[in-house]
């Protein structure tokens, strides 16, 4: 009797133990498996090849081009598989999403034809991870995970009168709720479910609205289709999903997509549920690294972050480490730079001296209800590189050396990256001019889009301008944007994901603009109009994503050559943006040069800006000037500012001429004026990764009075 | 006989009354789970960070109560009727439905007739290995194009630009190489001359100067080497064909009248 006292009190003692350290533990309010860190989700190492035996093909595959291709293709798509888009009305798969991209027309959900003006060459449908073909399941009443009670709000989102674009307001709603967790109710902390959640180390067992086969069978089908599709040598495909979170007071956004390298995958994604700090993905991902299974993430929307995408700090307010460093770059060396959802170059404040900042900013959280501004501090690429570089400069590691990418976040399974040609991202919430905001609403809409807004926490949601009541919920702030390029010696799966860890990669926000850049410091004996130039230019030089170490006194050289999209606008200028750590005041600087301007323009030698060159976009008809712009540019140059000891970094920046921009061309096509409050024309524009400057180690990098690091020797 | 008749008569009637009363009764019955609002009351909170108060419950029950009286009444009225979007969903709905109902596997025989039938959608392009000499479109292209050939046929030498995409492409089908140079330069390729200077041809980017050095005449595989790939697609034409079936069946049950004097 005594010792069944006992070992109760023990018993009882170690419980409340394990609850204290439950509530030490930093805002994680997820079922208490999920605090067995590393542990809790073997199950998502589990390795599976989901190839089909699609014998040897024997279609005849261009030659491979040692001086490597341009492929321009989207890494971040969305299918009935995610969440949200089945709420957004969407219904196309993974097969319709990789037919759009290989070229085929796919149906908008509402109804008019998505089909591209050339095909892509690579394309990943990369569905949310969490609760993957969850929804549709709920939704779908002959499964029977639809007669829970949990499920009942999908079914609401089916009835008839719902399938509209008027019901936005309800839509938006779902949609806030699932990413607010109020679905993904855990089982209390005795339930036996957690017992086995823990016992078969599946956090999302745990999960009282969770079917793990249905998951399971979902993510098989991403895979399956993702394999049959891929075709090498002519299309390429990649087996991915997002992986879903944020932090858990602001909202601050951290997605990430995750792409593998091969037909072999984990059994499931490693998703939110399992853990919401991305530092745990880099550890799956390094886990599955160990069993051959290489994989790469990429941030996107960083603009939506509220300032912590891109921190000085780890996910729990740690210091950066070397460590650190070293693990995100090897899990994520490539970021998304542009998409639907806005572009994360820079934001005017904090670059107030370059004048092409103001592009396509989205200045609120994503997903917050109401909008809620973003900080723009942490947020953007490019003070991400300066960081980056300053970290290093106090021995942290460089964080943020990442090369850039764009995508496009399509959720109706097929991007739009033409101005001429939007239907933006999320089905029937922005698939019409008025929904999006382009143009006045019809009268009987105003009072049904105020009531749902205002049901919904939105109670701004129009605006009166000159020529009526605009719809203002966000959508303007989206655009047709973006690609994601590579170079590549051929089109096949290696070649490309290759590429992507070599960070030779560059964005376009959706034209097909192309460029190349080397650095070095011989490359000025390659003559610029060579046949050989890039031959010699690899040989000689660095291409983009590569650092170029310091070579005494010597100052290096760019070459830099872009070309324009066939169908698009004429390239307007070529610019290379610097940042640099001032080593007299250990401040971060930045500066934009143009390099090469079109027409045989020159740059002026003070204001490194080029003259104007004329092209006029005509906002009666978005018509643009002929004549005027360059086919190609190209140019040698030299930093007329550099200095030896100052770490740095360089990227490209291309411009096309101006043209009209999507809400422009809504309201020409619907008889009305661009609305005055939104920006009337556009530059197209691509960025290329930057190429990193490395000056030999020196006394000036420091340890800053009152650091907590280890020291390191640097040697 | 006749009293027996219409007693009959007046228990029929009371019982189509008592029929009528309780259904009345049930449709003008509106239930709510917990469920439901508890779930509306997560969502709630879970946006403005606290716990509604009595009056915002009421706000949201009266909200969810006047949303199920309205679609009660919309569907009364007929007003799903003629909703595209409603219609397009049940539409699909019921496609979907029809496309889930086979999952034989094919018998060799039947992959053999589907490839045979469906021949052309196999066929492996035609590919071409060549070079070519690039005029840029910001450099005069047309004029220096066409003496830079007049040079190379009488003496080999060319001032040309770099093209950025290279100099020699191998085995390229017309597709890529629409998609390389633009402008409808493929269609330069179509019975070209082999081994010869051709041109000067415009693309997107200027003109060009090219030299065929091999094609790959285009030809349908052996089908042993794609069954898989057919095997996917016969599925998937099945569950189309099942769709088409079943419309086919049900299609001449209908008959469709259009106003043959409407102007478009």
């Amino acid at each position: 009797m005594k010792y069944i006292k006992n070992a109760l009190l023990i018993i009882l003692g170690l419980y409340i133990f394990v609850l204290g350290f439950v509530f030490i533990d930093v805002g994680d309010f997820r079922p208490l498996v999920s605090l067995f860190k590393n542990i809790q989700s073997d199950s998502a190492l589990k390795v599976v090849d989901f190839s089909i035996d699609k014998p040897i093909d024997e279609k005849p595959k261009p030659a491979p081009n040692l001086d490597r291709n341009p492929y321009f293709g989207d890494l971040h798509v969305h299918t009935k598989y995610s969440f949200d888009a089945y709420v957004f009305g969407v219904t196309a798969s993974p097969d319709d999403a990789y037919r759009y991209a290989k070229g085929e027309g796919i149906k908008h959900p509402l109804g008019y034809e998505m089909k591209l003006r050339e095909p892509l060459d690579f394309y990943s449908v990369t569905d949310h991870g969490f609760y993957m073909g969850m929804i549709q399941a709920y939704a779908d009443t002959s499964t029977k995970i639809s007669k829970n009670d949990f499920a009942k709000p999908f079914h609401n989102i089916n009835r008839l009168d719902n399938l509209t674009v008027e019901s936005a307001g309800q839509r938006s709603n779902i949609f806030s709720s699932v990413l607010a967790g109020t679905v993904t109710q855990p089982y209390p902390d005795w339930h036996p479910k957690i017992i086995k959640a823990y016992l078969t180390r599946n956090t999302q067992a745990a999960l009282k609205s969770f079917d793990y086969d249905v998951h399971k069978s979902a993510w098989a089908d991403v895979a399956r289709s993702a394999n049959e599709h891929n075709d090498p040598g002519h299309f390429t495909t990649f087996i991915g999903y997002e992986f879903t979170t944020s932090t858990n007071i602001e909202g601050g956004n951290l997605h990430r997509n995750v792409i593998f390298e091969s037909s072999k995958a984990s059994v499931r994604p490693w998703t939110r549920i399992d853990s919401i700090n991305p530092e745990d993905l880099w550890t799956w991902q390094d886990r599955l690294r160990e069993k051959g299974i290489d994989t790469i993430a990429m941030p996107h929307n960083s603009n939506g972050s509220n300032g912590q995408m891109f921190e000085m700090e780890t996910f729990y307010g740690n210091a950066i480490t070397p460590e650190y460093s070293e693990k995100r770059m090897r899990n994520e060396p490539i970021v998304e730079i542009t998409q639907v959802k806005g572009t994360s170059d820079t934001h005017p404040l904090l670059s107030p001296d370059d004048e092409w900042a103001d592009f396509e900013i989205m200045d609120v959280r994503v997903g917050s209800r109401p909008p809620t501004f973003s900080k723009p501090s942490g947020s953007y690429v490019r003070e991400a590189y300066l960081n980056g570089l300053t970290m290093e400069f106090t021995r942290q590691g460089n964080p943020y050396k990442f090369g850039l990418i764009g995508s496009s976040d399509t959720h109706t399974g097929g991007g739009a990256f033409e101005e001429s040609n939007y239907w933006s991202k999320v089905g029937l919430l922005d698939g019409d001019p008025e929904n999006r905001g382009s143009v006045p609403l019809a009268e009987e809409n105003v009072e049904r889009l105020k009531e749902y807004m205002r049901a919904f926490n939105q109670p701004l949601s129009t605006v009166n301008l000159d020529q009526g009541e605009y719809s203002n919920t966000g959508f303007t702030q989206w655009g047709a944007s973006g690609l994601a390029a590579v170079w590549a010696e051929e089109n096949t799966r290696e070649s490309i994901f290759n590429a992507f860890r070599r960070k030779e990669t560059f964005a376009t926000t959706g034209s097909r603009i192309a460029v190349r850049f080397f650095a070095g410091y011989d490359l000025s004996s390659i003559g610029l109009n060579s046949e050989s130039l890039v031959q010699e230019a690899y040989k000689k030089g660095v291409t983009m994503g590569s650092d170029l170490l310091q070579s005494k006194d010597s100052i290096p050289e760019f070459i830099v050559w872009a070309q324009k999209d066939k169908n698009g606008a004429p390239l307007q200028r070529v610019q290379i943006i610097k940042g640099w750590i001032d080593s007299n005041s250990g401040r971060p600087k930045e500066k934009v040069f143009d390099v090469v301007c079109s027409d045989g323009l020159q740059p002026d030698p003070i204001s490194k800006r080029c003259p104007d060159n004329g092209a006029k976009v005509n906002i009666n008809d978005c018509s643009i000037s002929n004549n005027v712009g360059s086919t190609e540019l190209k140019a040698i140059w030299k930093d007329p500012e550099f200095v030896h000891m100052d770490k740095s970094f360089y990227y490209v920046r291309v411009l096309e001429n101006p043209t009209c921009r999507w809400s422009t061309w809504d309201a020409i096509k619907s008889g009305y004026k661009p609305r005055e409050d939104l920006h009337e024309t556009i530059q197209e524009r691509a960025w290329s990764s930057p190429i990193w400057y490395i000056p030999e180690p020196t006394d000036v990098d420091v340890i800053p009075l009152g650091g907590t690091l280890e020291l390191r020797d640097l040697n | 006989m006749k009293y027996k008749i219409l007693v009959f008569f007046i228990v029929g009637f009371f019982i189509y009354l008592i029929d009528i009363g309780l259904n009345s009764y049930d449709e003008k019955k509106i239930y709510i789970s917990d469920q439901e609002i508890l779930s509306l009351v997560a969502a709630w909170k879970s946006q403005v960070g606290r716990n509604p108060n009595d009056d915002e419950i009421t706000r949201i029950i009266n909200n969810l109560v006047e949303e199920e009286i309205l679609y009660r009444e919309a569907l009364s009225l007929g007003l799903d009727k003629e909703d595209r979007i409603i219609k397009r969903r049940l539409a699909q709905k019921i496609s979907f439905l029809k496309q889930e109902s086979i999952s034989e596997a094919p018998s060799y025989e039947d992959l053999v007739n589907y490839y045979k039938t469906n021949k052309e959608k196999y066929f492996i392009d035609s590919t071409y290995t060549f070079m070519h000499y690039f005029f840029s479109a910001d450099n005069d292209s047309e004029n220096r194009s066409y003496k830079g050939y007049e040079n190379l046929i009488i003496d080999l030498t060319i001032e040309s630009d770099p093209f950025f995409l290279g100099k020699t492409f191998v085995d390229l089908s017309l597709r890529e190489i629409e998609n390389n140079f633009g402008n409808n330069f493929s269609r330069n390729f179509e019975n070209v001359e082999l081994n010869s200077w051709l041109g000067p041809f415009e693309s997107a980017f200027g003109h060009h100067i090219i030299y065929v050095r091999n094609v790959k005449e285009g030809a349908y595989p052996n089908i042993n080497q794609i069954i898989q790939q057919i095997e996917v697609d016969f599925l998937l034409n099945q569950k189309d064909a099942a769709l088409e079936n079943y419309l086919n069946e049900i299609r001449s049950e209908y008959k469709i009248y259009i106003n043959p004097d409407l102007q478009i």
